[in-house]
């Protein structure tokens, strides 16, 4: 049995037999999916990333904004049209390439994509930019003088690949602030943004080479070549190699980092009723099911408040029965062994905590036991503290007297601190919001909604456009000044 | 419970057993073990699997070796214990596993009769040098016990401990190597992988080597759990095998745990990753381990033992090593990653570290 290999990257003015092809094995051992994915020397790097400058100076900086909107929304329609050839590639590629459930990534993505149209694209722009005109030319200022912003020349990705489709945020970013680009794929996932620049191509051919996908070896010479060529390093990863990636970025480009995030539930006695504490358990099961938990915004605990006609104890039921439901409707992917032994040892650690309190029943362990369960959540009694799961639908319900004494509780991972999915009454939002805020939370969201962060959001509390522009200013004095050299005499 | 003990003895004695011998001393033990341990009692009842319905060794529930660590799993008051064996908790903190055994008669003839049949292979006596701390600097270290059990049944009476709390004392050994070597008598040197490591690291800096006479071997056990620079395996036998002049299928290894009470030994490391082998009182299952389900043939899987010589805490234990079957035995693929490091003798590096600074 052969198995197909798709070749990956996108290298304009490049002759792929000049380049080193590096071959990655995914998929599972039942269904292996083989990915080429090319690396340049360092050399071939600088000519590149030459070419990509003096393309985006040309074709991408000399565009007006909304018609970069107009390109970015018709390449998103053709994503979102089951009968277009790079949609149906990347149906049949991206659940090959991780593993995840092809009806899953169907379902995500296109929810996914319906915040890349044009609309949501100029909102996008608004949401950092009063005046979005300042990306175009030099606007007036109330107080006097002139500014405009300039996106970088060149803005290094560098993506991680725990989420399908994860490039397209920085992608787009770099295009709307007229950024020539170059990115390094993951190498879980190196389809999206493979197909992604080869369609913006297509639908813009003068935009062919204004950017590049490609792949190289972490800490590699390539990588300091391209870290020393850009404007920008937008990277996502882990903190330990986000540490070692900062390391070979020089003082003077700009690294923004995305690093490791932690988030989590919040359920209001307010919402508990018998009637709706169900369909709050199902959205609740829909951002643990979405992408089997490995976004940075995918609950790891719910903390659940007492006092109301259903119990936490109640809700972990009922969440674990919307769990065990989705199985049928998106299976969880296939586990590899070393993920399988570290859910495992999660389940089990709670059950000896279980087995170790004779008296109370303040510990227990939901869905495990039934032989294949594909999730569990572990019901405690006790107020524990937020901490990290195993991820791949394993949750931790956690019952609290009021919701504010969760800020406590997630104090320790304040560095860490991004989504919650929160589940209460308008009264308590706003005051909630504060403690959350106060505590190192920068999105809060409704549950069912954690895993699509809505167009415009503060990616872990930064600005998504303006962190990469730099800003110019002409002030009042020089145009002042100005006046006294006019040609004609006043 | 010493009927138990007395009838087990009798089972190791025996020269072989039938697959039925086997299940039948295993359910034993398991209805034992879940009439007298409340918390495994309990963890069986989570799992439905009580003696009532378990009828194959195969179904007893393997507990998680982490289990040692949060639970006391034995069957009798802990203090009323001959010996408890710990591992060295470094992975959680202080949090050590620990296994109790209310007399060390089966353990012990467990350790011999196997380590007869794998390691002296017909010798009655040999010469031997121990690379670990003796078991007075050692007393909850199984492995230092195994050791001592293997100097004082095995080895002749200038046999020595070459490690205490002052590090490895290169010279003596070096002494005793090359008196074994002018001899002409065979010498078997026996110790924890990485202070295998350190030794040939000390040879190597005085340009030293041995050619130990036939009939010597090595035996190593432990892996090295960064406490000395990682060797890939076949560069470990083969350098092992250069410093010493032993030949590669004398070289063998032990795979232990301080969670059971038996080893299983390879025979010999000509090639690598190497067959591991247990005695009849000991199966092995590859599982997944979230199922518990054996995984299917050539598959890989973890390592779940059932270990009738674990009497006292649980027959059957779950690993977090990752392995393969092969023809009589398995092959150790390692440990399942994002599993912490598992450091029995983590113990031992820090005698060696404390020596050297």
């Amino acid at each position: 049995m052969s198995v197909p290999v798709f070749k990956a990257g996108y290298l304009p003015g490049v002759d792929d037999a000049d380049v080193t092809w590096h071959r990655l094995s995914l998929g599972t051992a039942h269904a292996p999916c083989l990915v080429d994915v090319p690396e340049l020397n360092a050399e071939q790097m600088t000519a590149l990333a030459q070419r990509v400058q003096h393309a985006s100076r040309r074709h991408l900086k000399t565009m007006p904004v909304s018609d970069i909107v107009r390109v970015l929304d018709k390449a998103t329609a053709r994503l979102l049209d089951s009968h277009d050839v790079y949609r149906q590639q990347l149906e049949r590629l991206l659940p090959q390439a991780t593993g995840f459930d092809a009806e899953m990534v169907r379902l995500s993505l296109t929810s996914y994509l319906q915040t890349f149209r044009g609309l949501q694209l100029h909102r996008f722009v608004a949401e950092d930019f009063a005046n979005p005109k300042v990306l175009d030319e030099f606007q007036p200022r109330a107080q006097g003088g002139w500014t405009r912003a300039l996106g970088p020349e060149l803005l290094v990705h560098v993506w991680a690949g725990n989420v399908p489709a994860l490039p397209m945020w920085s992608m787009v970013s770099g295009l709307l602030v007229k950024a020539g680009s170059i990115g390094k794929v993951a190498s879980a996932e190196p389809v999206f943004a493979t197909l992604f620049a080869r369609l913006l191509a297509e639908v813009e051919p003068r935009w062919a080479h204004c950017f590049a996908v490609m792949w190289w070896p972490s800490g590699a010479g390539q990588e300091r070549t391209a870290f020393a060529l850009a404007d920008v390093v937008l990277a996502y990863g882990g903190n330990a190699a986000l540490q070692a990636m900062q390391a070979h970025v020089p003082v003077t480009t700009r690294f923004l980092p995305h690093g490791h995030k932690l988030s989590f539930g919040m359920v209001s006695a307010a919402v508990l009723s018998v009637h709706k504490a169900p369909s709050v358990a199902r959205q609740a099961a829909l951002d643990v099911a979405r992408y089997d938990q490995q976004g940075c915004y995918s609950p790891h605990v719910f903390y659940v408040q007492r006092g109301a006609s259903v119990s936490p104890q109640d809700f972990a039921q009922h969440l674990a029965n919307e769990l065990a439901g989705l199985q049928h409707k998106l299976p969880r992917r296939v586990l590899a062994l070393e993920e399988a032994a570290q859910v495992g040892a999660w389940r089990e650690a709670h059950e000896f905590a279980s087995l170790n309190d004779d008296t109370h029943a303040t510990h227990t362990v939901l869905g495990a036991g039934a032989g294949d369960a594909t999730s569990t959540v572990v019901y405690s009694d006790r107020a524990l503290p937020l901490t990290a799961g195993p991820l791949n639908r394993n949750v931790l319900v956690v019952a609290v007297d009021a919701l504010e004494d969760v800020v406590t509780l997630i104090a320790p991972q304040r560095d860490y601190l991004q989504t919650v999915g929160l589940a209460t009454a308008p009264e308590e939002l706003l005051h909630l919001g504060e403690c959350l805020g106060q505590a190192g939370v920068t999105r809060i969201c409704a549950l069912g909604a954690m895993t699509a962060p809505q167009a415009g959001w503060h990616h872990d509390g930064r600005f998504s456009l303006l962190d990469l522009v730099r800003m110019v200013d002409i002030e009042a004095s020089a145009e002042r000044e100005a006046e006294r050299f006019t040609s004609y005499e006043v | 419970m010493n009927t138990l003990v007395s009838e087990l003895l009798e089972f190791i004695a025996r020269p072989t057993v039938s697959d039925d011998d086997f299940n039948t001393l295993a359910l034993k033990l398991f209805a034992h073990q879940f009439e007298h341990n409340r918390p495994f009692q309990k963890f069986c009842q989570g799992r439905g699997k009580t003696p009532r319905v378990v009828k194959s060794w195969r179904d007893i529930p393997a507990v998680p070796i982490n289990a040692f660590k949060d639970l006391t799993l034995s069957c009798v008051p802990p203090e009323t214990c001959a010996r408890t064996f710990m591992t060295s908790g470094t992975t959680r903190g202080d949090v050590k596993g620990r296994h109790f055994h209310p007399t060390m008669a089966v353990y012990d003839a467990s350790m011999l009769r196997n380590f007869a049949h794998h390691v002296m292979q017909g010798d009655a006596k040999l010469r031997m040098g121990i690379l670990f701390p003796n078991e007075v600097l050692m007393p909850n270290s199984s492995l230092a016990h195994y050791l001592a059990l293997a100097l004082a049944h095995f080895g002749t009476p200038d046999s020595a401990y070459y490690l205490d709390d002052n590090g490895l004392r290169t010279d003596a050994l070096c002494a005793a190597l090359q008196d074994a070597q002018n001899a002409s008598e065979p010498f078997a040197l026996l110790g924890a992988s990485y202070s295998l490591v350190h030794l040939m690291d000390a040879l190597q800096a005085r340009g030293q080597t041995f050619q130990l006479p036939a009939g010597s071997r090595l035996l190593d056990t432990g892996g090295f759990k960064g406490q000395s620079r990682e060797v890939p395996m076949d560069a470990f036998y083969e350098q092992l095998s250069a410093t010493f002049g032993v030949n590669r299928d004398q070289c063998l290894n032990m795979y232990g745990m301080t969670e059971l009470s038996t080893q299983f030994y390879d025979a010999g490391n000509t090639t690598v990753p190497s067959v591991k082998r247990g005695p009849h009182w000991i199966r092995s299952r590859l599982v997944d381990p979230l199922t518990g389900q054996e995984v299917s043939v050539g598959e890989r899987g973890i390592l779940a033992h059932t270990d009738l010589a674990n009497f006292n805490s649980v027959v059957s234990i779950l690993t977090e090593d990752v392995g393969q079957a092969s023809d009589d035995g398995f092959v150790l693929l390692g440990r399942a990653q994002g599993a912490q490091a598992k450091g029995c003798s983590m113990a031992v590096d820090d005698f060696l570290k404390a020596a050297q600074a």
